[in-house]
């Protein structure tokens, strides 16, 4: 680079330079286009919209008038917000430890595979739920709950554990019940991405470090602990965060599941959508308020788990 | 069926093993034994539900609705009726294709472009966009903007069009695949790039016939991405298209009850194999790169 600028001097160097910012905002146009018109926009729209009134089709009020933080002073005092994060939070809790730790011992056994056609077939049979969208998976496991015909229950009546009066009904009213199954799912589905990140992670780590810890006496546990898992530490702060803040926003699954105001499926990402799009005149200035709280919380959470999982070392 | 294979697997390192280090005796060490035992039960985990989703979807009526894991009568005769007398699915599933081949193409040109511009030009203000895109992925985008989307999308009459679908799809996996072909590009050196420029080549041509076939594994993971999320995304189907002609598998698939008639089981089930097979297909074309190219940068990102 700086060879080339030498050669011209002064004039050429701002000819450079022009060149060099023309090509690559040129090069982002697409991407500028997309992403300030379909997230950056939206979003500070949404934000807007939170400070008035609007009704969507409420012939009135569907412009919204500005209301300040009525919105907002209403929706911190509603009961249902209050459930609908709780809820999240309580699927979140389920979910996270479920899918860090299974695909991260996975990944260290699938990385001392000898074998290179086994190794690839453990990969590629992990990977398969990674190639299938997400609601297509959760229209598959709706099913594989399904209280008549989904196997789950199929085979507790055939063990003879429950016959078809007291068979479990996973998806249900029961909130940890119900949110342990949806989190089962996401865990079986996020399988072999997941171990993907970690296999990454685990082939730049260098082997003699394991090898000094072996000359050491340290035993699989201790070289778990003390070599892999400190190593593996960006990797795992990035997940960790990534999935926290997906986990509580998930909306697709309690949509396909069914949802219905007492229902654990009723989160705050599923009442948002309900008063934007379902309910009443869509008072769509409320659901944004509801929105941007709950933005809000996984924000706040997002940060406060970046400091304390910082690097202090460094 | 389970255990011959485990027998057979844990045979092979084995005797890898013994032939790299003789040992006195053949004997496979314990742990290997049950590191194998405990990969293959996981494999098991993953095929049995999409095995028994296929077996449903070719069992005979009576079988569906008795709990019979496995069917006494087979019947294949479901795809072909759910295709000849459900009217609506050939097109729901062009709509599919449609929306996802679309989304396909401007996202991979879109995160190409930008992922380039990020990684190898020295503009002014990339640091900027950079975590603005950053920012995006931490923050309920999908969530929070929706409402906004919505009213977006109605103001330019796209409600219930489904090519309409393609602008909101293509920003939920813009930010991602901008950071596996920054990685990627990135994981080239800057000089092959420089020696181009200097000999001439603009920067496009630089990065069309120079950079291109070197980033070739990213590309054919930003495309698996870009697949998934479009021909899957239910949220914004749901909620921008309400005409059953209109819809695509997802939002079939995720608003079907099962019962009787058209609707019944086995042909719902056939319903849902056809719509996973295309990315099961397109993954086990591509998977060499789609590994290599995840394991060669995309994941450091």
């Amino acid at each position: 680079m700086a060879a080339v600028a030498v050669r011209g001097g002064e004039s050429s160097r701002l000819s450079l330079w022009v060149g060099r910012n023309l090509t690559g905002w040129i090069f982002l146009i697409p991407t500028l286009f997309f992403f300030c018109g379909w997230a950056l926009y939206p979003i500070i729209k949404v934000f807007y919209i939170s400070f008035t009134d609007l009704q969507y089709i409420d012939a009135e009020r569907k412009t919204g008038n500005f209301i300040g933080l009525s919105n907002y002073i209403q929706a911190l005092q509603d009961p249902q917000l209050h459930v609908g994060l709780l809820r999240a939070a309580v699927f979140t809790i389920l979910f996270l430890p479920g899918t860090i730790f299974i695909p991260m011992v996975l990944a260290v056994m699938i990385d001392r595979v000898k074998s290179g056609w086994l190794g690839g077939f453990y990969r590629t049979v992990l990977l398969i739920p990674a190639v299938i969208p997400g609601p297509l998976i959760f229209v598959l496991w709706k099913w594989l709950y399904n209280f008549n015909i989904g196997p789950f229950n199929t085979i507790l009546i055939d063990v003879g554990l429950f016959n078809k009066a007291n068979a479990p009904q996973w998806i249900s009213d029961n909130l940890w019940l119900t949110m342990g199954s949806i989190a089962l799912m996401e865990v079986w589905w996020g399988l072999g991405y997941h171990t993907m990140f970690f296999l990454a992670g685990l082939a730049s780590i260098p082997k003699e470090l394991f090898e000094a810890a072996k000359v050491d006496g340290a035993n699989e546990w201790q070289m778990f602990w003390r070599v892999t898992v400190p190593r593996l530490r960006p990797i795992l702060l990035i997940l960790v965060v990534l999935r926290f803040g997906s986990a509580m926003a998930v909306i697709d699954e309690y949509l396909i599941f069914g949802f219905d105001r007492s229902k654990p499926t009723y989160t705050w990402t599923v009442y948002m959508w309900d008063l934007a799009f379902q309910i009443g005149s869509w008072p769509q200035g409320y659901a944004a308020a509801i929105g941007w709280i709950g933005a809000a919380v996984v924000l706040i959470v997002v940060a406060a788990m970046f400091w304390v999982l910082r690097d202090r070392d460094g | 069926m389970a255990t011959t294979e485990i027998r057979t697997e844990v045979r092979a390192p084995a005797r890898a093993e013994a032939r790299t280090a003789p040992r006195p005796g053949r004997r496979v060490p314990a742990g290997t034994v049950i590191r194998h035992a405990i990969l293959m039960l996981f494999v098991a985990i993953i095929i049995l539900p999409l095995l028994w989703v296929v077996i449903l979807s070719i069992k005979s009526l009576p079988d569906a609705y008795q709990g019979n894991l496995w069917p006494k009568h087979f019947d294949f005769t479901h795809y072909s009726y759910v295709l000849q007398h459900i009217s609506t699915i050939p097109k729901n599933f062009r709509n599919s294709f449609i929306a996802t081949f679309g989304t396909i193409i401007t996202t991979t040109v879109s995160a190409v472009l930008g992922g380039y511009a990020l990684a190898h030009t020295r503009m002014w203000g990339r640091r900027i966009v950079f975590s603005f895109l950053v920012a995006s992925l931490f923050f309920p985008t999908r969530i929070t903007a929706l409402i906004a989307v919505f009213q977006l999308q109605k103001s330019l009459g796209l409600l219930n069009v489904n090519p309409g679908l393609i602008l909101p799809y293509t920003t939920l996996s813009l930010a991602l695949c901008i950071f596996i072909m920054k990685g990627i590009f990135e994981g080239i050196s800057k000089e092959i790039a420089d020696q181009a420029r200097i000999d001439g080549a603009g920067a496009f041509r630089t990065l069309w016939s120079i950079m291109l076939p070197l980033a070739w594994n990213g590309i054919v993971v930003v495309i698996m991405v870009v697949f998934v999320t479009a021909w899957g995304e239910f949220l914004l189907e749901r909620t921008l298209i309400n005409e059953q002609e209109v819809f695509t598998m997802p939002q079939v698939l995720g608003t079907v009850f099962g019962g009787m008639g058209a609707w019944a089981w086995p042909r719902i089930a056939a319903v849902y194999v056809m719509s996973v097979i295309p990315g099961i297909v397109i993954f086990a074309i591509v998977q060499r790169w789609y590994i290599r190219g995840l394991t060669e940068g995309a994941l450091k990102g």
